[in-house]
């Protein structure tokens, strides 16, 4: 048996899980990355558009602050976000970007002058002043106050990756490239590393670790079109789960992006309307100021895509063999433009659809596209059930983003959580706590078990096909699952997937024997476990009886804070259950700095929780007080929900920008 | 900083080759029209080689200076081949990777590589046999003397291939130079690389037009005129007296 | 489009081999597939993963030219094989493995060991002791165009392309390609990275470095993202060269 010691082992070599494994080798521990391909080619690189932090350096984010930053993620998640979290992410974000910085990612500056930018379909002259000319710039996204998406044209998490995997060398850190942790090596409610398999050679190792942090993002393969890497299968979620012990919040709260070209689901970035896209009918008719008069093409993302998703149904869309789509209008932004800050969706078009942008429109539709649920954790990233597991990034449900997520905030929140999960971890290998209590033999048998599983799987005969249950899999999420869900489809959903899981049991791994590389045994253990995350997903959905955020339940179409106001559990603590257990976690009112309220969107149909108006009137009086009193902004937003002392003291300093704190 | 002491000899060796290089093929391309000045005359030609031999100088000629010239174009040559042999598949496993290379990628810059390779090969023998001519006999060059070179020598094959290879070699040379250094780039490299291929591909066309022409007027000579009368021009218009 | 014509048949041609078999050698193998609306390499090796032998190895991550993991040799030239559309190609079309790289298996190569030891090699990190990083404060300026500059060639994906298409490398392996220069001139372009011109000359100053370049324009030729690498290695051998001049 081949082991492997480290202080931390890192599944994950995305954005994330490199920020997290530079940051405890700082503090002097040692890191080893997993990851199933090189890091540079995790799918951190495809975020396009940008990333957010609130540094007010351009003339359209001035007035910008941490403040605002929350504001906007909050009333993005739809109350569902932990308050808290998003204080300590809003306050760091604008650290992360200018340590990034300091690493050498290419940040887009701003330009001192005038500039022509399209707003609302019209073109306006934006000055920018002298003092801020060559800082970070940034651009406009759905459902912010402020344009505050800072970016590298429209390479932004490609840029970030490469910053950051130079880094990981520059630290020399151990990077064990195709290497796929398999399970979770555990004990007492204590987590010791994992057991990985060696993608190349097929051999199994041990790795044994003082913590262990999960960052394989999200799972949105278990839709069969979605915007994600194919390698984005929920593997790291599943892995919690089959832990039995860790949890996994919220996984029913999936994203759609209003923009993915039809029919492969490559994304075109929020930065296409961000800059001053239009969303066009088949009459090539601008829809969304009907829907949406205030923000229009920039609501929230999942506003947007719902609203599409309405507009085709009324036979707006346009027909294609490949189902209805309508139409993203770059042409207006000049092919000076597009060239210079779109540029990965020029070459997209070209290559996917054969088009030039800045002569066509663009054929798209709402496609899957993000994961806010994901492994519950702890302010501190570890997980609330199995002690030294962590996790971060979009593989977590931190919980930043409640039951939306802000375009921007997502490659923000790795390199954010990222860092301070490092910080966690590295006070949790500084303590006692610590200490590797196991048992040579305990790891063995993990070793042990997970060979028998896949020596089973080789040697199964006359079973199921994998790629037709995944298939089915994929059909049902699409079909059952999506931006609009309902009673009867969800039942069906659950019903079917828990059928799934059954058969699943019995996968035979066809022709292809090898024990070495074999992407047919792949596919089939990960099948088996993307069926788990689909039914704790689709059994959330089912649950959760109202409307909020991305999910959305036509027979409930209100946000139900009486009720509701909670974060759907999951667990798989006996294997042989054929359904996750499910429990509630309540979000507190009552500490809330910014207690629920409406988002701007449509009508107001929550039910409102008692409570809220409570806690309203007292933050009122609160903020009423000390103003009276001349108290700064930080001293209020201090007396409402204090957050300080929960950050690492290093990231505890109040942000400079420009004319503040300077 | 402490300054490290860096090794300057790949950087030498480096420009040196492109050095010799541009001069090998600024002095060929000239080479190549005096040559052709037998298109217009056997007298243009003959005033072209007098003033070679410094005719125009001196008032007299002098061979010798065809010999330095000679010589000085022969360790320039010679410079470069051995600098340039260094890139040379130095072995066969080497040339077989790099056959199969060509042959899968079908790319037209890295072919033209291999045409330089194999007329540099080739320059190694006719070139070297073509200088040492020209450095032992330098007062056989004229109209007739050249010709009957050509003719009854037998040298006329041998500059025919000479003219092909030396041709392609330098031009091709200059446009990988320019793309070497970027030379004259424009703000699209693209473009400006078009109009250079463009330009190599033109020049090659016309220098061995032109130069075939010449080998062509050169043989016609050679094969007419009766050498057992006349051996060496003799012009109509200059008298002067070969030292 | 025009009106329902009969689908081509492809006949897709895959260099196979499994190292890990000892039986094994390298062979072609044919694959037939019906080709439809917009197929991509992508679509159709899934296909054949899926339907015909799902032991073919290849490699995909973000199936849209982003990442770089799909490199191969597409009758007979490196690209992405993600974002090539067969309606481009002729009927009979051959799949090989980049050369060079280490192969794992069919169609898919370990590029990421080779570009770590060439990160690793090349020191692709910004090199600064003298400013520490204070992250309350104001990030450094940096004027527009050249952050727009530096991500011009910040771009490269790693994709292996360049070095496929190297003839240079193909004879001499200890070459660091374009991929590799392309680099070095990123980073020199970067004025937060505080390495001097004799630095970088120790790193790519000799014929490993830019001086083993033949200039067959094969990097910049088959460069998915259509970096400008002809006219970074030129500027780098200029730098060079005058580097050595200067320096004594």
């Amino acid at each position: 048996m081949k082991v492997i010691y480290t202080d931390v082992l890192i599944i994950g070599g995305g954005l994330a899980g490199l920020r997290v494994a530079t940051g405890v080798k700082e503090r002097g521990h040692d890191a080893v990355v997993l990851t199933l391909v090189p890091p540079k080619r995790s799918h951190s690189s495809a975020a396009q558009g940008g990333m957010q932090a609130s540094l007010a350096n351009s003339h359209m984010g001035e007035g910008d602050n941490e403040d605002v930053h929350f504001s906007d993620t909050i009333k993005g998640s739809d109350w569902g976000a932990d308050q808290e979290v998003a204080r300590m992410f809003t306050h760091c974000a604008p650290k992360a970007i200018r340590e990034l910085a300091h690493w050498g990612v290419p940040w887009s500056r701003v330009q001192r002058g005038d500039r022509k930018a399209i707003i609302n379909a019209e073109s306006v002259t934006i000055t920018e002043k002298d003092e801020a000319h060559g800082l970070i710039t940034a651009r406009d996204f759905g459902g912010t106050k402020k344009w505050r998406t800072c970016y590298t044209s429209d390479g932004t998490g490609h840029s970030m990756l490469y910053a950051m995997d130079n880094k990981a060398h520059e630290d020399k850190i151990d990077i064990h490239e195709r290497l796929e942790a398999i399970s979770l090596i555990h004990e007492k409610g204590r987590c010791y590393g994992a057991v990985a398999r060696n993608l190349m050679n097929g051999e199994l190792v041990a790795y044994v670790s003082k913590a262990t942090t999960i960052a394989t993002g999200g799972y949105g393969r278990i839709y069969s079109v979605s915007t994600n890497a194919i390698i984005c299968q929920g593997m790291g979620q599943a892995l919690a789960l089959e832990s039995g012990v860790a949890t996994l919040g919220n996984m029913e709260a999936i994203q759609f992006h209003p923009t993915a070209i039809v029919p492969v689901g490559i994304l075109t970035t929020e930065g296409c309307r961000g800059d001053g896209g239009l969303l066009l009918d088949k009459d090539g008719y601008r829809f969304m100021p009907d829907y949406e008069p205030d923000k229009k093409e920039l609501a929230s993302r999942d506003v947007v895509s719902r609203r599409m998703t309405e507009h085709m149904r009324k036979g707006k869309g346009v027909k294609s063999k490949y189902g209805d789509h309508l139409w993203l209008d770059i042409t207006i932004l000049g092919r000076e433009h597009i060239e210079k800050n779109l540029r990965e969706v020029k070459e997209i078009c070209e290559n996917f659809l054969g088009i030039d942008p800045a002569v066509d429109w663009i054929p798209v539709r709402p496609t899957q596209h993000y994961s806010m649920g994901g492994i519950r954790t702890k302010y501190t990233g570890e997980s609330q059930t199995l002690k030294g597991l962590y996790s971060c990034g979009e593989a977590a449900c931190w919980d930043m983003h409640g039951f939306n997520r802000l375009g921007g905030n997502s490659v923000s929140e790795t390199v954010v959580a990222g860092m301070l999960v490092a910080e966690y971890i590295s006070d949790f290998l500084d303590s006692s706590d610590s200490n590797l209590e196991i048992h040579t033999s305990k790891i063995e048998s993990f070793v042990k078990k997970e060979q028998d599983k896949l020596d089973a799987l080789l040697s199964k005969e006359n079973g199921e096909d994998a790629y037709i249950l995944r298939r089915r899999m994929e059909e049902i999420m699409m079909d059952k699952v999506g931006i609009f869900r309902n009673e009867t489809d969800l039942k069906e959903a659950v019903d079917e997937l828990q059928e799934l899981l059954k058969r699943s049991k019995n996968i035979e791994v066809f022709r292809s024997k090898s024990r070495a590389a074999n992407p047919a045994l792949v596919n089939a253990y990960r099948t088996q476990r993307m069926i788990k995350v689909a039914l704790t997903c689709a059994l959330g959905a089912y649950l959760r009886k109202e409307s909020r955020g991305a999910h959305s339940r036509e027979d409930f179409p209100k946000r139900d804070d009486e009720n509701w106001l909670k974060r759907t559990i999951t667990s798989w603590p006996d294997e042989n259950q054929t359904m996750p257990s499910v429990s509630y976690e309540e979000i507190n009112i009552s500490t809330m700095e910014m207690p629920p309220g409406f988002r701007g969107y449509g009508k107001d149909l929550t039910k409102h929780h008692p409570m809220t108006k409570v806690r309203q009137d007292s933050v009122d009086a609160v903020v009423e007080k000390l103003k009276a009193e001349g108290k700064d902004r930080f001293e209020i937003q201090d007396a409402l929900m204090p957050f300080m002392d929960k950050l690492p003291k290093k990231y505890r300093g109040i942000n400079a920008r420009l004319g503040e704190n300077i | 900083m402490k300054q490290k002491k860096i090794d300057k000899t790949p950087a030498r060796l480096d420009f040196t080759q492109s050095v010799t290089g541009l001069i090998l093929a600024i002095f060929i391309s000239a080479h190549i029209l005096f040559e052709s000045s037998i298109l217009i005359s056997n007298e243009a030609m003959y005033k072209v080689t007098i003033m070679f031999e410094g005719y125009y100088f001196f008032g007299e000629t002098y061979p010798g200076i065809i010999t330095f010239f000679a010589a000085a174009i022969s360790v320039i040559f010679v410079v470069h081949a051995a600098i340039a042999v260094r890139k040379f598949p130095n072995n066969y496993k080497q040339h077989k990777v790099m056959r199969e290379h060509v042959l899968r990628m079908k790319h037209e810059d890295t072919s033209l590589w291999i045409i330089q390779i194999t007329t540099g090969f080739i320059m190694f023998f006719i070139g070297s046999v073509h200088l040492y001519i020209m450095m032992a006999e330098p007062s056989n060059i004229g109209p007739f003397a050249s010709s009957f070179r050509v003719v009854h020598e037998h040298m006329g094959p041998l500059y025919f291939l000479l003219l092909l290879s030396v041709v392609s070699h330098a031009f091709i040379g200059l446009y990988r130079l320019a793309m070497k250094w970027g030379f004259m780039e424009g703000k699209n490299t693209k473009v400006s690389r078009a109009r250079f291929k463009f330009l190599m591909k033109t020049m090659i066309v016309i220098y061995i037009i032109v130069g075939s022409l010449s080998l062509a007027q050169y043989t016609y000579i050679g094969l007419t005129h009766d050498f057992s009368e006349v051996k060496k021009y003799k012009s109509k218009i200059i008298d002067l007296r070969a030292h | 489009m025009s009106k329902e014509k009969t689908p081509r048949i492809l006949k897709i041609g895959i260099l196979r081999f499994d190292p890990h078999d000892p039986e094994d050698v390298p062979h072609m193998e044919t694959f037939e597939i019906e080709e439809s609306d917009g197929m991509t390499l992508y679509i159709v090796l899934n296909e054949i993963r899926e339907h015909h032998d799902n032991s073919l190895k290849f490699d995909f991550v973000c199936r849209a030219g982003i990442c770089g993991s799909c490199s191969m040799l597409v009758n007979g030239r490196p690209t992405l094989a993600c974002r090539t559309l067969t309606s481009k190609l002729d009927e009979n079309i051959t799949l090989a493995p980049l050369p060079l790289f280490e192969l794992i298996g069919d169609l898919s190569i370990y590029t990421g060991k080779w570009m770590r030891n060439l990160n690793e090699h090349l020191e692709t990190w910004i090199h600064d002791k003298e400013n520490e990083l204070e992250v309350d404060k104001l990030e450094e300026k940096m004027e527009p165009e050249l952050a727009d500059e530096i991500y011009e060639l910040d771009r490269c994906v790693e994709c292996g392309c360049c070095v496929a298409g190297c003839g240079t490398i193909q004879m001499r392996p200890e070459f660091v390609g374009a991929v590799g220069l392309n680099k070095i001139a990123r980073y020199h372009l970067d004025p937060r990275d505080k390495r001097t011109n004799a630095e970088y000359y120790e790193l790519i100053g000799d014929e490993d470095g830019v001086f083993g370049c033949m200039t067959l324009l094969g990097c910049e030729d088959v460069c998915p993202k259509d970096l400008p690498l002809q006219s970074k290695i030129a500027y780098l051998r200029r730098m060079m060269i005058k580097t050595s001049m200067k320096n004594n």
